[in-house]
């Protein structure tokens, strides 16, 4: 369980990203975080896993505040929490397996790893995981020369070398299209379901929002402004979406759904 | 309140001046630049009044380095005139500075309130060429000797630029025919030489006799009294080869003949004889040796070439250090690397600003660093010699230093402008500094480090040649002492060699950075 308590994230130019922010993730939930370009989504997200300090605050996780953890503790820590981003954020240079194995650095001894060494189980670990996000035969290539999608199979991959507890998603699909951004969804959908991960996710499009989340945060302007079921967002019509976003928010054109048929019209 | 910080922002020439235009002027007259203060153009007054101060200063320094063992006013003025007649000049302009000044102050005044004038810049263009003249003569500008001295310079140039008959040379062998005379005459005078099958000799007749005898006479003058005149006979000489006559005196010390002023030799003909009569010369001689019978050697020298060309010793010596100033940049630009791979990743500001401590060495490496790359590698090399001696160890460890501070901002620089995404990534993996290190920021600086390095090497190569110039080793060193003892063609094939040395290493580096971005 994660529970959030009265986080504000305030940055050294005096922007204030998070404003005393709330809220609890009990475990097993697919947690989306909508809220406009700018809202403050990606500074929470970041501030759980401590990529940035928050200015104050609790994070408490298991019972552990994250927000206090200090050097080893903190890197202990890390290692349980996957992390995927918008861009991937993959070492575009390297090959995806050593993109991959990075998963694991957190657990594997320092020198051997400074040395590309990794223990034969976290190789079979990486083949493993390769395999079941369907891109065994890109293991050798280098990550720039993948398509977006498949980088993004490479991302989650390597948040899975972490054997995480919980993933944190930050726009994972925003650069993708409609069916790759679907798919993407699934993976995340079903490491929630079978693998019962805690997902806090943050996503634009409603469509992705009614059918994926369990429970929905809404933030603007970095407050907390709506909290919702998974019924909650069922009925949540486009008006109620747009008073969270503003009237920048928009569907993906025919939803989902029509996208998918196109694709497989085509 | 409102209205106070309306009036700061008010654009300044709208104001009228403070005094009516004629009072400008002479205030300015009085004291350069004042009239425009008051005529509100406080910072253009300013100006005025430190350049033409400076101006002033300038002038009666120049004037007084001139003619510095004058004194009184007239006197150093006309003494320095008459030795730089530009004095003149700069007087003349420094003078329509003033004026220009003065009416300058007046036209400000008289357009200060209409912001559509616009200001007069004649005080300006007087400004620098007041300046430029000044130059001109600090810098002693002398196109009349680069246009006349080029005559002059022809020779040692035409052997800077092309002066590879020096790179070539023949092995040479000299043949000697050799006779024995005694002074004074004895009993028994040596014998005539004996012939000879294959080897060169001398048959001199007589065999004994007196050299040429100099002394002082009573009313000062010198006496010459002539020696014995020597008939010379050469046999088995090369034909058509210079034959030079050389002494040995008793005291073993080796002269030429001379007569007339001239060295005297002689060709032999087609049998390899020759044929020549010449005075047994003066010589000083130590006393020690002029007790009893002594011993003169008469020696007919000639140098022929044998066998083929070969590189001559110049040009090997330009080829091995040529060689070695290569390797004085390379070795510096790899001792560079190694120790400035370290300090660029600690002068990182994305990699150390985690927490205070960290950011307090960020700051501290940066300050070293530049202290260090703010010194000439020329001013370390000096350094280098006094502590390690001359030579290339001298020139690597000059070149090292600077390496290190150059590169590490490079490298620095590099690494502070990659792609945060991955860093952030492997952060959050639970990886520490090291492995963020190794798996986040290496892959991506690789290219530009290897672009950088090249380019360094590059750098140090040219520099190296430099470094020579003070004692640092390498083609340098060897181009200076060359050009010290004047063998202008030596010192053209060292130069040949550095410019090939360099337009290839452009071209490599060029054609290697390229395949790397
Ligand atoms: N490093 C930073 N320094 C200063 N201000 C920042 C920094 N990063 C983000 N901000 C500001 O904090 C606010 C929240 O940014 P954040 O990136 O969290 O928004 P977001 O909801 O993720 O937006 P988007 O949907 O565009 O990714 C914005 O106003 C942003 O300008
Ligand atoms: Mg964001």
């Amino acid at each position: 369980m994660l529970e959030i308590r009265n986080l504000t994230k305030i940055y050294e130019d005096g922007t204030l990203a998070v404003d005393n922010v709330s809220f609890t993730v009990p475990d097993g939930e697919f947690l989306i975080v909508i809220g406009l370009s700018g809202s403050g989504k990606s500074t929470l997200l970041r501030c759980i896993n401590r990529l940035i300090d928050p200015t104050e605050g609790e994070i408490l996780w298991n019972g552990v505040d994250l927000a206090k953890l200090e050097g080893d503790d903190l890197r202990k820590a890390r290692r349980k929490i996957g992390m995927i981003f918008q861009h991937f954020n993959l070492v575009s240079r390297s090959s995806v397996m050593i993109n991959i194995l990075a998963g694991r650095l957190g657990y594997a001894r320092t020198w051997p790893t400074l040395l590309h060494q990794f223990s034969k189980k976290d190789r079979e670990k990486a083949w493993d995981i390769l395999r079941r996000m369907d891109i065994e035969d890109q293991a050798m290539k280098l990550a720039r020369e993948l398509s977006g999608g498949q980088q993004q199979r490479v991302g989650i991959s390597r948040a899975l070398m972490q054997d995480p507890e919980m993933i944190l998603a930050d726009e994972p699909v925003a650069s993708l299209d409609p069916v790759l951004a679907h798919s993407i969804l699934n993976y995340l959908e079903k490491l929630n379901k079978e693998d019962k991960l805690t997902i806090i996710c943050s996503l634009h499009y409603l469509d992705l929002v009614q059918r994926y989340a369990t429970r929905v945060v809404g933030l603007r302007a970095g407050k907390l402004v709506y909290e919702g079921t998974r019924e909650d967002i069922r009925k949540m019509t486009d008006e109620e979406f747009k008073s969270i976003y503003g009237e920048e928010a928009e569907r993906i054109t025919d939803g989902i759904e029509g996208a998918l048929e196109r694709s497989e019209l085509q | 309140m409102k209205s106070k910080k309306q009036q700061i922002y008010k654009p300044k020439p709208s104001l009228p001046s403070l005094v009516p235009p004629w009072l400008a002027g002479v205030l300015s007259a009085i004291l350069p630049g004042l009239g425009q203060a008051f005529a509100r153009q406080i910072r253009r007054g300013i100006l005025i009044l430190f350049s033409f101060a400076t101006i002033i200063g300038l002038l009666v320094w120049r004037f007084r380095l001139a003619a510095p063992r004058d004194t009184g006013f007239m006197n150093i003025v006309n003494k320095a005139i008459y030795l730089q007649p530009l004095l003149t000049g700069i007087t003349v302009v420094v003078g329509l500075l003033y004026l220009a000044n003065i009416y300058d102050a007046v036209k400000l005044a008289t357009i200060a309130g209409k912001p559509e004038k616009s200001k007069p810049f004649l005080i300006f263009i007087m400004l620098i060429l007041a300046f430029f003249l000044l130059g001109w003569q600090i810098g002693q500008i002398d196109l009349y000797t680069l246009t006349t001295s080029f005559g002059d310079a022809g020779p040692a140039l035409s052997r800077v630029l092309w002066p590879w008959s020096r790179a070539i040379s023949f092995p040479e062998d000299t043949w000697r025919g050799i006779a024995v005379l005694e002074t004074p005459c004895s009993d028994n005078p040596p014998p005539p030489t004996a012939t000879l099958e294959d080897r060169p000799y001398l048959v001199v007749d007589p065999t004994c006799g007196e050299p040429t005898i100099q002394q002082a006479t009573d009313n000062s003058g010198v006496e010459i009294i002539p020696g014995t005149t020597l008939e010379v006979k050469g046999y088995n000489f090369v034909p058509g080869v210079v034959v030079d006559l050389w002494w040995i005196d008793p005291a073993t010390s080796q002269f030429r003949q001379r007569q007339e002023g001239q060295n005297v030799n002689v060709i032999p003909d087609e049998n390899g004889e020759f044929t020549i009569d010449i005075i047994w010369p003066y010589r000083i001689i130590p006393p020690s040796y002029r007790e009893g019978v002594s011993e003169w050697e008469l020696q007919g020298r000639q140098i022929t070439n044998v066998g083929d060309w070969e590189f001559s010793a110049e040009f090997n010596l330009a080829v091995e250090k040529m060689v070695e100033t290569i390797f004085i940049g390379m070795m510096a630009t790899f001792f560079g690397i190694i120790l400035s791979l370290p300090f660029s990743f600690l002068a990182a500001r994305n990699l150390m600003s985690a927490n205070s401590f960290m950011l307090g060495i960020y700051y501290l490496v940066r300050l070293i660093l530049n202290i260090i790359r703010s010194i000439e590698p020329l001013i370390w090399a000096i350094l280098a010699v006094i502590i390690v001696g001359l030579g290339p160890w001298a020139g690597i460890i000059a070149l090292t230093i600077h390496s290190i501070a150059a590169l590490g901002k490079l490298y620095s620089e590099a690494i502070e402008s990659i792609n945060s995404g991955p860093i952030e990534a492997i952060t959050a993996t639970g990886a520490n500094w090291f492995q963020i290190i190794v798996y986040g920021v290496i892959p991506q600086v690789i290219p530009p480090f290897v672009s950088f390095t090249i380019y360094r090497w590059d750098i140090n190569i040219r520099m190296s040649t430099i470094i020579g110039l003070v004692g640092g080793g390498g083609i340098g060193y060897l181009l200076t002492q060359w050009i010290r003892v004047l063998d202008y063609r030596a010192a053209g094939i060292a130069v040949w060699f550095i410019a090939l040395t360099v337009a290839i290493l452009d071209y490599v580096s060029a054609a290697i950075r390229e395949r790397f971005t």
